[in-house]
C-alpha cells in the first residue's frame, strides 16, 4: 500500500512538470487556434541551453535558467513572427503541419550541436525527504511548488490585468475582440513570450528531474497531447487537473502493469476521453 | 553503388510510398484531413501479412498466432485489417474538429507501436518477425527485386484509379466543397464528419496493401521498421510534391526516396561526423517542408503560369 | 400543424465574457410558416450570432430554437439543412475550386455522394437533370452567362448571388439570408427582390439581416428589432417605422443618412 502511495506522490511531481510543459501549449492552442508541435522543441532548447551554461560555461543554476527561458521566450516568438503568422489565412491545419516542419529543423539543430549521449545538470544531487514513509526529492517539491505558483500567477494574470483579459477575448472569439477595440497583434505578441517562456521554464525543469539526451523533446509532445486533450482544447484551467491526473495515472500504472507500458497510459487516457467525453474536461463543446 | 539495383530500389519504394502518400493526399488534401498516424495502417498491413502467412509459432517464437495461409490471403486480411484500424481510430473522432483526427491518428499509433513493442504475442516484440514469407510466384529468369518493383507499380495504379473514380463523382464534388468551406457546406446539407470517415476508412486499405507488399520485401516486421518517422516522411514527401495533384505525390515521393537513398550511400569518416550529417539531414528535410509552406511556393509556381497563360 | 413555423425560445450566447445574445431571459421570438420576417438591428446587435444559432453553427448557451418543432440546438448543422432550412453567410461563401455551375450544382443531395453509388458508377444517370436545374437557378440570379467560369471572376455581390442561387437549387423551406444586398449592384438587386417576392409567394419562410432598409422594410411583412443582442421590437414594417423605442435607438440615425 506504501508503494502505491509513493508512486501516487511521484505521480503529483509527475503531474506538475506536465502542467508546467503543457499550459504553454494550450494558451497557444487558445489565442493563435493550433497546435503548435514544435513546443515540445522549446522544452528541449531551454534545458540544453541551461546544460550548456551550467555545465559548459560554468554558471551557476539560477542566472543559466533564467537566460534559458529568457532566450527560448524571445525564440518562440520570433519563430511565431516569421513563420506561422504570414501563413495563419491557411487555417490551423497547415499551421500545425508546419509547427511539425519547426519541429524537425530544431531538433536537428539540437542534435547536431549536442550529439548523442546523456547528460546532467551541475547541480547538487537530490536530497530524499521521507514523510510517513513516502520518500521526495527537493527537486520534486520544487517542480511542484513552480507548478502551483505558476497556476496561480497565470490565472491571476488573465483575470486582473489587461493584456491577461484581452488574450481571454481573443481566445474565446478573436473576431468581437477585434470589434470590440482589443489590440490583437499585442496579444498575440504577449501570448507567445508567455507560453514560450513557460516552454523554457519546463525545460527547466526537466533539466533538473531528468538525464538530457536529444530525443527527449520529442517524447514531451506525446504526454503534452495528452494533457490538452484531457483537458480539452479550449480550457487553461482544466490543464491543471489533467495534467495531475496524467501523471498520476502514468505513475501509478506502474503498480499493475510493466513500466512499458507507462508512456502508453496518457494515450489511453486520450482515447478514453475522445470516446467518451470529446469536449475534455473543461465542458466546452468542440466547435 | 550498383545504378541498376539502385533504380529499382527507387522504383519499389517510390511506388510502395507512392501509395500512402496518395492516401494521404485523398485525406488531406481533398479530404480536409490530417492523419498523423499513417504508419499504423502501413503497420497493420505488414503485420496482418506477417501473422496470416507465417507458420505457427515454434522454439523461441514468442509470438501466439501464425496462420500459415497462402499469400494472397495474408494480402487480403492487409487491407481489411487497416481498414478496421482506421475505423477504430475514425469512430471517436467521427463528430469532430480535423485537428482532434490529427491527434487521435497520432496517439493510435503511438499505442500501436508499443503495443508491438511490449506484447510479444503479437510479433516477438522489438525482435519482430523475421523471414516474412514471400509469394511463390517466379516468372523464368526474372528476380525478386523486379517483381517487387512490377507489384509495388501495379499497386500504385490500382490506388490512383480508385481514388480517380471517387474524385470525379458528385462525391468528389461534395469533398472538394467540405475541404474549402467546411460550414457552407454545412449549410447545404454535406455531412462532413460522414464523409470524412468514409474517406478516412476507405484511403486506409491501400495503405494496408502497401504494407503487405512491405513485408513480403523486406521479409522483416520489427516496430523499429513502423515509427512516427515513416509518416512524417510521407508528410514531408506530400508537401515536396505540391499537395495539389496526384503526380506531385508521386513525384514528391520519388523524390525524397531517392535523397534518402543518395545519403545512405555516402561514406563517413567517423561515427561523429555521421552523426551531424544525419542531424542535418533531419534539419534540411524540415526546412524544405516549412520554406513550401510558409511562402506556399507550389501556390506561387501555379499563380505565374496561370498569369503567364 | 403549428402555425410557428420556428420558435426562438429564450437563448443567450456568451463569447468568453461578452454576452452575445440575450439579456436576462434569453432571447425569444416566434416566426410562423410562410411569413418574410426583416431582421434589423444596429451593429453587434447579435444578428449574425441569432442566425448562427439558428442554423445550428453555434450553440446556445441556454434556450432553444424549435423548426417544425424540432429542437435545433439538439440537431446537427447538417441534418437541420436537410430539413429544409438554407442559410447565406454575412461575408458571402464560395468554393473556390469548383466551377460557378458546379458551387451551385453542389447544393444539391446528390445520390452520388453515396459512396456506394459512386463506386458502383450509378450516379451517372442524374447527374444531367441537376446540371439542368442548377443552370436554371443561375440564369434567375443573373449569372446564367458565367457558368463555367471561376468563382474569383465573381465580385462581392456576384458571390452573395451565387449562395443565393446555391440554397435556391435545395428547394429550402425557410431561407435565412444575411445581408443579401450588401455590395450587390442595383439590376441585381432588382433580381433580388424579385427572386424573395416569389419565393415569399411560394410560401417560403424567409428571414433577411438587412443594412438597407429601404430595401427591407418595403418587402418585408414582418420585422425584428435586436439590440444588444435583445429583443428591441417586433411589428409590422409600418408599425416599427413609428416606434419610439427603435426610432430613437436606431432607425432615427438610418432615415437621416
Amino acid at each position: 500500500m506504501s508503494l502505491l502511495a509513493q508512486y501516487f506522490v511521484t505521480g503529483i511531481a509527475t503531474g506538475s512538470f506536465l502542467i508546467l510543459a503543457t499550459i504553454g501549449f494550450s494558451l497557444t492552442r487558445q489565442v493563435e487556434g493550433f497546435l503548435n508541435i514544435a513546443h515540445a522543441e522549446l522544452l528541449g532548447v531551454s534545458a540544453f541551453m541551461t546544460w550548456g551554461l551550467n555545465v559548459l560555461a560554468g554558471w551557476p543554476l539560477l542566472p543559466s535558467a533564467t537566460v534559458a527561458i529568457a532566450v527560448t521566450s524571445v525564440f518562440g516568438l520570433v519563430i511565431a513572427r516569421t513563420v506561422y503568422d504570414p501563413i495563419k489565412k491557411l487555417g490551423p491545419a497547415v499551421l500545425l503541419i508546419t509547427s511539425v516542419g519547426v519541429a524537425y529543423v530544431i531538433g536537428g539543430g539540437v542534435d547536431a550541436v549536442i550529439g548523442t549521449g546523456i547528460r546532467t545538470l551541475d547541480i547538487p544531487l537530490a536530497t530524499t525527504y521521507k514523510f510517513y514513509g513516502i520518500r521526495v526529492t527537493n527537486y520534486q517539491l520544487l517542480v511542484i511548488a513552480l507548478a502551483a505558483l505558476t497556476g496561480v500567477s497565470l490565472a491571476l494574470f488573465l483575470n486582473k490585468t489587461n493584456t491577461g483579459l484581452a488574450i481571454r477575448a481573443v481566445a474565446a472569439n478573436a473576431e468581437l475582440a477585434a470589434s470590440r477595440g482589443v489590440d490583437v497583434r499585442k496579444t498575440s505578441r504577449a501570448t507567445w513570450l508567455i507560453s514560450s517562456g513557460l516552454a523554457g521554464l519546463a525545460g527547466v525543469m526537466l533539466a533538473m528531474i531528468a538525464t538530457l539526451s536529444t530525443d527527449i523533446a520529442f517524447h514531451q509532445i506525446l504526454k503534452i497531447l495528452a494533457v490538452a486533450i484531457l483537458a480539452g482544447l479550449g480550457s487553461l484551467y482544466s490543464v491543471i487537473l489533467s495534467g495531475l491526473i496524467v501523471g498520476i495515472a502514468m505513475d501509478v500504472s506502474v503498480y499493475w502493469i510493466p513500466a512499458g507500458y507507462r508512456p502508453l497510459i496518457a494515450f489511453a487516457i486520450v482515447i478514453i476521453v475522445l470516446l467518451f467525453r470529446p469536449q475534455g474536461l473543461s465542458g466546452r463543446r468542440a466547435a | 553503388m550498383n545504378v541498376e539495383a539502385f533504380l529499382v530500389a527507387v522504383l519499389t519504394f517510390g511506388c510502395l510510398f507512392s501509395v500512402l502518400t496518395l492516401s494521404l493526399n485523398l485525406q488531406y488534401a481533398r479530404g480536409g484531413m490530417i492523419n498523423f498516424g499513417t504508419v499504423a495502417y502501413f503497420a497493420v498491413g505488414a503485420y496482418a501479412y506477417a501473422i496470416v502467412t507465417q507458420e505457427p509459432p515454434s522454439g523461441l517464437d514468442q509470438y501466439l498466432i501464425g496462420l500459415n495461409g497462402p499469400w494472397w490471403l495474408g494480402f487480403l486480411v492487409a487491407g481489411v485489417g487497416a481498414a478496421c484500424f482506421a475505423i477504430l481510430t475514425g469512430w471517436p473522432t467521427l463528430r469532430l474538429r480535423g485537428e482532434y483526427l490529427a491527434l487521435t491518428t497520432f496517439a493510435f499509433a503511438e499505442v500501436l507501436h508499443s503495443f508491438l513493442l511490449n506484447e510479444r504475442r503479437i510479433g516477438n516484440g522489438s525482435v519482430g518477425l523475421a523471414n516474412v514469407e514471400r509469394p511463390g510466384i517466379s516468372w523464368a529468369d526474372v528476380p525478386d527485386s523486379y517483381v517487387f518493383a512490377v507489384a509495388a507499380l501495379l499497386l500504385m495504379l490500382v490506388t490512383i484509379a480508385v481514388y480517380r473514380r471517387i474524385l470525379a463523382s458528385p462525391y468528389g464534388r461534395a469533398m472538394d466543397a467540405v475541404r474549402d468551406d467546411e460550414m457552407a457546406a454545412e449549410a447545404v446539407g454535406k455531412d462532413v464528419a460522414r464523409m470524412r470517415f468514409e474517406v478516412f476508412v476507405i484511403s486506409a486499405v491501400p495503405i494496408g496493401f502497401a504494407g503487405a507488399l512491405y513485408a513480403m520485401i523486406t521479409t522483416l516486421v520489427s516496430p523499429d521498421l513502423f515509427t512516427a518517422e515513416v509518416t512524417f516522411f510521407v508528410w514531408i514527401a506530400l508537401v515536396l510534391g505540391g499537395e495539389r495533384t496526384m503526380l506531385g505525390a508521386i513525384l514528391g515521393t520519388i523524390a525524397l526516396v531517392v535523397f534518402q537513398e543518395v545519403v545512405r550511400g555516402i561514406p563517413f569518416e567517423t561515427v561523429r561526423s555521421a552523426q551531424i550529417a544525419a542531424s542535418v539531414e533531419h534539419m534540411l528535410t524540415g526546412a524544405i517542408f516549412v520554406i513550401i509552406l510558409r511562402w506556399q511556393v507550389f501556390e506561387r509556381i501555379s499563380f505565374a503560369r496561370s498569369q503567364a497563360e | 400543424m403549428n402555425s410557428e413555423f420556428l420558435i426562438v425560445d429564450g437563448v443567450t450566447k456568451r463569447f468568453g465574457g461578452l454576452q452575445a445574445l440575450g439579456g436576462d431571459g434569453g432571447l425569444s421570438f416566434t416566426v410562423p410558416r410562410g411569413t418574410f420576417l426583416g431582421l434589423i438591428g444596429p451593429n453587434g446587435a447579435g444578428k449574425s450570432t441569432t442566425f448562427n444559432v439558428i442554423s445550428g453553427v453555434t450553440k446556445p448557451d441556454t434556450g432553444a430554437v424549435y423548426l417544425d418543432g424540432q429542437n435545433l440546438s439538439e440537431t446537427r448543422t447538417p441534418e437541420i439543412a436537410a430539413h429544409g432550412l438554407g442559410r447565406t453567410f454575412q461575408t458571402p461563401r464560395a468554393f473556390p475550386s469548383l466551377s460557378i455551375l458546379e458551387n451551385v450544382i453542389v447544393g444539391a443531395d446528390s445520390a452520388g455522394e453515396r459512396l456506394g453509388a459512386v463506386l458502383s458508377g450509378r450516379w451517372r444517370r442524374d447527374e444531367p437533370k441537376l446540371k439542368e436545374k442548377a443552370a436554371a437557378v443561375l440564369n434567375r440570379v443573373g449569372l446564367g452567362s458565367r457558368m463555367t467560369g471561376s468563382v474569383a471572376s465573381l465580385s462581392g455581390g456576384e458571390l452573395r448571388m451565387l449562395e443565393v442561387a446555391r440554397q435556391l437549387v435545395r428547394d429550402p423551406k425557410i431561407l435565412l439570408l444575411d445581408e443579401p444586398t450588401a455590395g450587390v449592384d442595383p439590376s441585381l438587386q432588382g433580381k433580388l427582390s424579385e427572386i424573395l417576392a416569389r419565393l415569399h409567394e411560394d410560401g417560403t419562410t424567409l428571414i433577411v439581416v438587412e443594412h438597407n432598409l429601404h430595401f427591407l422594410l418595403r418587402i418585408a411583412d414582418t420585422v425584428v428589432v435586436l439590440q444588444n443582442g435583445e429583443l428591441l421590437a417586433q411589428g409590422s414594417p409600418q408599425a416599427i417605422r413609428s416606434d419610439e423605442k427603435v426610432v430613437a435607438a436606431y432607425l432615427g440615425n438610418d432615415h437621416a443618412a
